[in-house]
């Protein structure tokens, strides 16, 4: 009451104690009243009182109802105008506009908002003329604008947009900054704009159409059409990529522009849309996109001084408009002049100095927006406006004038055309009529070949343009942008499948794929062929894009349309780029790794072509450089790792390719499978599998933990005992063995740093472990049995997916490679595979080229029982069993044998011919093994087909397989040493231990131990075998953890980094020939079936023979060696043997197997 | 008012996480927080300085435009840094955090500063997003995280600074090129010297 009193006489009041109180306005009321006038003196106190007082009333809006009531009782926003029309500089001005931004922004009462905006002093402060020239004003009054757009419904629409008086001065003034110089003003600017067209009021959208809907769109169609001519500029410009950056920002800012066009089609004001749709088709798509598409270096005479972009730019933006914008009235007339529309039209346009010419062309608008908004301006009639009929009688002459226009282009447009679309006029009724016609097309009784003559590129000279746009055999960069076109098309709604139809181009939209383009069909498979030769200069995202819209034209609902011709051309560049792999395959750590992670990649991220385009990258020449940042999958790969990493992706991609068109589920790939993998919080039983306790101390949370480690075939597994069944555990971790990365620690004895990897989840996430640790064990026996058993298993899990990559590539070698490779990687044997290497070639190539077909049979194998063989195709030459197609393996098996038989005699006449005759008795056992099981169950017809296939795959091989294969020989040699002291080969025995591998681990294929001349033995032997426990004694656990540790055992024993055996090993492959080194692996495998740790300890003694100078000698008896062998472990591991034992107390003792193995890591 | 730089942010994040209020309590220190007044504003500017130079920050808010797919894509692409607004209360507005960084990423230039930020750390009664949840993600992906509380203003003047340090150590090391303003086009882009960061991280200039 006091302070009330106080209020009526201004000056006296005293500024209350609470901020937020009616009568701390009412004390800057007084404020207001007493400064009229801004002075020097009083500014600051202004800006401050206007701040205070957006303060209050949102704090009275929120609280109390009366503060408002005040507000506007005094009629306070009179007083803001007063203050702005004083031109008292930035600083009221900028305070006034925040003060109306925060009001305008938080207040939620609707009746507050509806009295703030009642009285037009809203619309007067619009109308200011700010000084834009200082971008903080201009900041704040574009987000006022914005602010208050983002308020506008079907009732505060009437306090924006005066029927009478035709003002709408939050839209017009907003719109003349559409070309402002800053981009966040441009954005709030077509913000503004969209939040007006939203609104449903008809006599708003009327004016908005009549009055400012031709020149706000011709002038916005000006400004993308000069921002497309810089990008041109910029490309044309940029031949060596040093302005990408810049590049970038122009093609972003190109593609908003696009989106916008798009989202103010999708608001569907059908009158504003058709006025946005004849301004940007005619005066920027087709004047400027479509004309250019013919533009080639050749005759660009034609163009003069026309504006131009180039060709390659053109096809990006088309492509870039289809997938962008689906607005049907325009995509479908856009389309079908790039579909039929003729050049000699266009000439005869240039000619012609009709009115429709002047409208295919890319002008300036006749005078600027903002002139013509101002001419326009209250009563003013438009600048055209003897044509303009009174609002309310709907159409305004101007429109009807530019739609007549357009019927006239479009017409004149069509005269050309062939007779076939003479019937779909591009107006929304003829649609049902053009799939009518459609159908008609395509059920009428006429043959394909018919069909596909009655489509030629004669007189459809854009068409024509893309398609030879196609050509990438000199480089792909416009093929990658016709290929974009093309898809878009495609994938457009707005284009219905009956224009589509007119150029035999069926898409996910057509009921049959019948009738494909044969043309465009050939040139994508000649992309796809060149893509899989060597050294061509096709882009992964150029392939990618290619069988995607291959897979689109002939593919649909597990239905191939492709011509055999067709497929059999896939299937020759499918051979090609297995080849082409497999001159880049190494037994490298690397190529595994990369192996996978392309794989990974090509399932994660599967090509998104809206993202492709959305890169400005690809409008500069393909470069091969690495440096400059672009994808790998949208350049040229340099040096030989990128190579490799392409022919990975290439084989991928074709494999792909191929199989979903020979109908055939993918069953090797990925290598590792998910879903047989042990995961978090599954229960093991775990009797009977070897736990190491210890305690996990994970680096980031400090946090301890009890665990048992398990280390399976493939997983690292952290266990907690199960409470409620004893012997059964509840895995708390799982992580792959092939990323584990183990080190010891310094400090303590007991403790491993072990750190899991995972491949980054996402392009730009940073790769973190999955695991990081530290591993505190009960003693140093134990950890270091750990650290041994994970560093081993992480090889041996590397070396299985290895042999899984050889035998998808049809690379005819084994395991034993596989274990020698660490060592190879760690210390390469300079010179050393050479003796070894003579061996194996020939017969290598002698297998290779036996074989007389060529793939061109092919072409007769298109039939549903070729996709038997075609896969089976990957694993025939190597050796294990997969759990594919059966039949087609034996019958292949027993061809590669035959051959085998027949090319060894001749290959195998090196060292010891004495070793020859063994082999071939072990060969003829088994081939007539394999006669029997074949005659059972396949006809002889069949498998002379899957020959002849199978012999084109394994083609050539590159001298680097060799090299692997012979290491492999000489590793596998080892085996021999072992299993001729172990046990005496009957054939008979041979046949039962060779299926040892097989058993060892559900998911696990048999790895190791046995050669590539073995390989058909085991895997037709695994069938007999595939119930382990008739082999194996010992019971296997539920989920069979450790399982492989016996194969383990038999072949990376050799391999540990410490060890140098594979080398000592080899050396008796020098002196023998293949043919023993063949018999005695047989006997290594069953070597496997009886180990204990006395058997195990033998295994290490040929390590230790790598020590002995003999041993580097070429002609020793294998008995020599042997006996050194022994002579050097048996000092060497003398007090090992000790060691072994304690730890042997420490694990399971049916395990013994593993124990053994443990005695040998802590020998070394 | 002078300034060496001028560093545009934006704020992203589901609605009702506090962004317009995280704006202006940054903005404008004139705006004492109260619990009784929740006030946001959509535009806010204002100086700091940063090795002895004057940096002038500008913020926009981008809420209230995701009807308009243009409009989003539009703000990532002019904006040097983004400050990702969660809700450590409302678990959902976590959640989403994924599909804005993806917007984010795909639209923005690559350089671009994102701070990750819980805020309404105030309440930490109803807190349903743990601090290490948000400190993991963005670990994960590579992000400056802070929570804050616009309330009492906890944080807020950190979590801008931060990120502008950051974008200036960038344009210190080159790696980013501020004044690439489109409307600079009309030069003839030969002239420009550019930078960009190859897949090594090592910058690369080229005058």
């Amino acid at each position: 009451m006091f302070s009330r009193q106080k209020g009526w006489i201004p000056g006296l009041l005293s500024r209350p104690k609470n901020p937020h109180s009616l009568e701390h306005l009412k004390y800057l009321y007084s404020l207001l009243m007493k400064n009229q006038t801004i002075t020097e003196n009083n500014r600051s106190l202004l800006v401050e009182t206007l701040r205070s007082i957006s303060e209050i009333l949102i704090w009275g809006d929120q609280n109390d109802s009366s503060v408002f009531d005040f507000f506007l009782e005094k009629n306070m926003l009179s007083f803001f105008l007063k203050y702005l029309q004083q031109r008292a500089g930035r600083y009221i001005c900028v305070q006034l506009l925040q003060t109306l931004n925060i009001l305008f922004e938080n207040i939620k009462n609707e009746t507050s908002l509806y009295y703030l905006l009642s009285n037009n002093h809203i619309n007067s402060i619009i109308v200011h003329k700010f000084d834009f020239s200082d971008e903080e004003v201009m900041a704040y009054y574009i987000s006022f604008l914005k602010t208050l757009s983002l308020k506008l419904n079907k009732h505060t629409i009437h306090f924006f947009y005066n029927e009478h008086t035709n003002d709408f001065a939050l839209y017009t003034e907003a719109i003349k900054f559409f070309n402002h110089s800053e981009s966040m003003v441009r954005i709030a600017v077509r913000t503004i704009t969209l939040n007006v067209f939203k609104v449903e009021d008809k006599a708003m959208l009327r004016y908005i159409r009549d009055r400012t809907a031709a020149p706000y769109f011709s002038n916005l169609v000006w400004f993308i059409g000069n921002h497309i001519l810089n990008v041109d500029l910029c490309v044309r410009h940029d031949a060596d990529h040093q302005s990408r950056n810049r590049l970038a920002d122009l093609v972003a800012e190109h593609l908003d522009h696009l989106h916008y066009l798009n989202d103010i089609l999708c608001i569907n004001i059908d009158t504003l849309n058709e006025v946005l749709t004849d301004q940007f088709l005619n005066r920027l798509l087709i004047p400027l996109y479509v004309y250019c598409l013919t533009m080639r270096k050749k005759h660009n005479g034609r163009q003069g001084d026309k504006k131009h972009i180039s060709s390659v730019v053109a096809l990006y933006l088309l492509s870039q408009v289809f997938l962008i914008i689906s607005y049907a009235p325009l995509v479908r007339q856009l389309a079908e002049i790039i579909f039929q529309g003729d050049i000699s039209v266009q000439q005869q346009e240039a000619s012609n100095d009709s009115p429709q010419t002047k409208l295919r062309e890319f002008v300036a608008p006749d005078e600027s927006l903002e002139a013509t908004l101002e001419s326009n301006r209250g009563q003013h009639p438009f600048h055209q406006g003897e044509l303009e009929e009174p609002v309310t009688t709907g159409n305004s002459t101007f429109y009807m004038r530019t739609q007549s226009m357009t019927e006239q282009t479009e017409v004149h447009e069509r005269v050309p055309t062939p007779p076939t679309t003479e019937a779909d006029l591009p107006t929304q009724n003829s649609t049902d009529e053009e799939k009518l016609y459609g159908s008609q097309r395509t059920s009428t009784g006429t043959s394909i070949e018919q069909k596909q003559t009655t489509f030629s590129l004669e007189n459809r000279a854009y068409l024509e343009a893309i398609f030879n746009a196609l050509e990438c055999s000199e480089n792909d960069y416009e093929a990658l942008f016709a290929l974009c076109l093309l898809y878009a098309m495609g994938h457009n709604d707005g284009i219905h499948q009956g224009l589509m139809d007119t150029v035999m181009m069926p898409t996910e939209k057509s009921e049959t794929k019948d009738h494909y383009n044969v043309a465009l069909v050939e040139r994508l498979i000649k992309i796809i062929t060149l893509a899989s030769q060597s050294g061509n200069k096709v882009r992964l995202s150029t392939l990618e894009l290619t069988i995607k819209l291959l897979k689109q034209l002939v593919y649909m609902s597990g239905k191939s349309y492709l011509q055999d011709r067709h497929l059999a051309s896939i299937e020759n560049a499918r051979e090609c780029c297995t080849q082409l792999l497999r001159n880049f395959y190494k037994s490298e750590e690397m190529f595994l790794d990369m192996f996978e992670d392309e794989y990974r990649e090509m399932k994660n991220r599967p090509l998104n072509v809206e993202y492709l385009t959305m890169d400005a990258s690809i409008l500069l020449p393909p470069t091969g450089t690495p440096l400059t940042g672009i994808a790998f999958s949208k350049r040229l790969p340099c040096g030989e790792v990128e190579r490799a990493r392409r022919a990975i992706r290439v084989f991928f991609l074709v494999r792909d390719l191929s199989l979903t068109l020979l109908q055939e589920t993918e069953s090797q790939l990925p290598l590792t499978k998910e879903d047989s993998c042990i995961k978090v919080s599954d229960i093991l039983d775990l009797n009977n599998s070897d736990l190491i306790a210890c305690t996990v101390v994970t680096k980031e949370s400090r946090k301890m933990e009890r665990r048992f480690l398990v280390i399976d075939s493939i997983q690292l597994i952290l266990v907690e005992p199960d409470t409620k069944r004893l012997g059964w555990g509840v895995v708390r971790f799982a992580g792959f063995l092939q990323d584990v990365e183990v080190t010891g620690d310094k400090d303590d004895s007991r403790s491993l740093h072990i750190t899991i990897h995972k491949p980054p989840s996402s392009q730009h996430a940073r790769p973190l472990p999955l695991l990081s640790g530290r591993f505190v064990f009960d003693d140093h026996i134990r950890c270091m049995a750990a650290k041994q058993r994970l560093t081993k298993g992480r090889l041996k899990a590397r070396q299985q997916k290895m042999m899984m990559i050889e035998r998808l590539l049809d690379i005819p070698n084994d395991g034993g490679q596989r274990s020698s490779t660490p060592s190879g990687r760690n210390r390469p044997y300079p010179g050393r595979s050479h003796p070894i290497r003579s061996v194996s070639t020939p017969s290598q190539q002698s297998q290779e080229t036996t074989p007389i077909s060529t793939p061109t049979p092919r072409s007769q194998q298109v039939d549903p029982i070729q996709s038997v063989p075609t896969k089976s195709q990957g694993q025939e030459t190597n050796n294990e069993s997969t759990d594919s197609v059966e039949i087609a393996e034996e019958a292949f098996a027993y061809q590669t044998f035959n051959q085998h038989t027949g090319t060894n005699a001749s290959s195998r006449h090196t060292p010891s011919p004495v070793d020859n005759s063994p082999f071939q008795e072990i060969q003829m056992e088994d081939l007539s093994k394999r006669k029997k099981k074949h005659s059972k169950k396949m006809p002889n017809v069949r498998l002379h087909q899957m020959t002849s296939s199978s012999h084109s795959r394994s083609h050539s091989h590159s001298p680097k397989r060799d090299e692997g294969l012979s290491s492999n020989r000489g590793r596998s040699y080892s085996m021999v040493e072992e299993s001729k002291r172990e046990r005496s080969s009957t054939p008979k025995g041979r046949g039962h231990s060779n299926s040892q591998p097989i058993p060892e681990g559900k998911r696990s294929r048999p790895s190791s131990g046995s050669s590539s001349d073995e390989c058909h033995k085991i895997r037709t032997r695994s069938k007999e075998s595939q119930s382990p426990k008739t082999l194996r004694p010992a019971e296997e656990p539920a989920l069979t953890l450790f399982s492989q540790d016996s194969e383990s055992m038999a072949t990376s024993i050799d391999s540990l980094k410490l060890v140098p055996p594979a080398e000592s090993l080899r050396t008796p492959s020098d002196t023998s020939s293949t043919g023993t080194s063949n018999d005695g692996q047989n006997s290594a495998v069953e070597n496997q079936d009886d180990k204990n740790s006395e058997s195990s300890f033998k295994d290490s003694k040929p390590n230790f023979a790598f020590k002995s100078p003999s041993a580097a000698d070429v002609e020793i008896s294998k008995a020599r060696v042997e006996s050194v062998a022994r002579a050097k472990s048996s000092s060497a591991t003398d007090q090992l043997t000790k060691l072994a034992q304690i730890v042997q107390e420490h694990f399971s003792d049916d395990k013994q197997t593993e124990t053994g193995l443990v005695d040998q890591n802590t020998d070394m | 008012m002078s300034y060496a730089y001028l560093f545009k942010y934006i704020i992203i994040g589901d609605t009702g996480v506090g962004k317009s209020c995280l704006l202006l309590q940054f903005t404008d220190k004139r705006f004492q927080p109260v619990h009784d007044l929740t006030i946001g504003v959509e535009f806010g500017a204002r100086m700091i300085t940063i090795d002895g130079k004057q940096i002038k920050l500008q913020i926009w808010d981008t809420a209230g435009q995701e009807s308009f797919r243009s409009i989003t894509r539009s703000y990532y692409r002019g904006a040097a840094g983004a400050l990702l607004v969660y809700d450590i209360t409302r678990r959902d507005t976590f959640n989403h955090l994924t599909t804005w960084l993806e917007d984010a990423r795909q639209h923005s230039n690559s350089n671009m500063v994102i701070m990750l930020i819980g805020n309404k750390s105030d309440l930490e009664a109803r807190r349903d997003v743990k601090k290490e949840e948000g400190e993991a993600f963005a670990r994960e992906h590579g992000l400056i995280f802070m929570e804050t509380s616009a309330k009492t203003a906890a944080n807020v003047e950190e979590a801008f600074i931060n990120t502008a340090k950051e974008i200036y150590q960038k344009i210190q090391d080159g790696v980013f090129d501020i004044n690439n303003e489109l409307h600079e086009i009309e030069i003839d882009c030969m002239l420009f010297s550019d930078c960009f960061v190859n897949e090594h991280n090592c910058m690369i200039v080229i005058v």
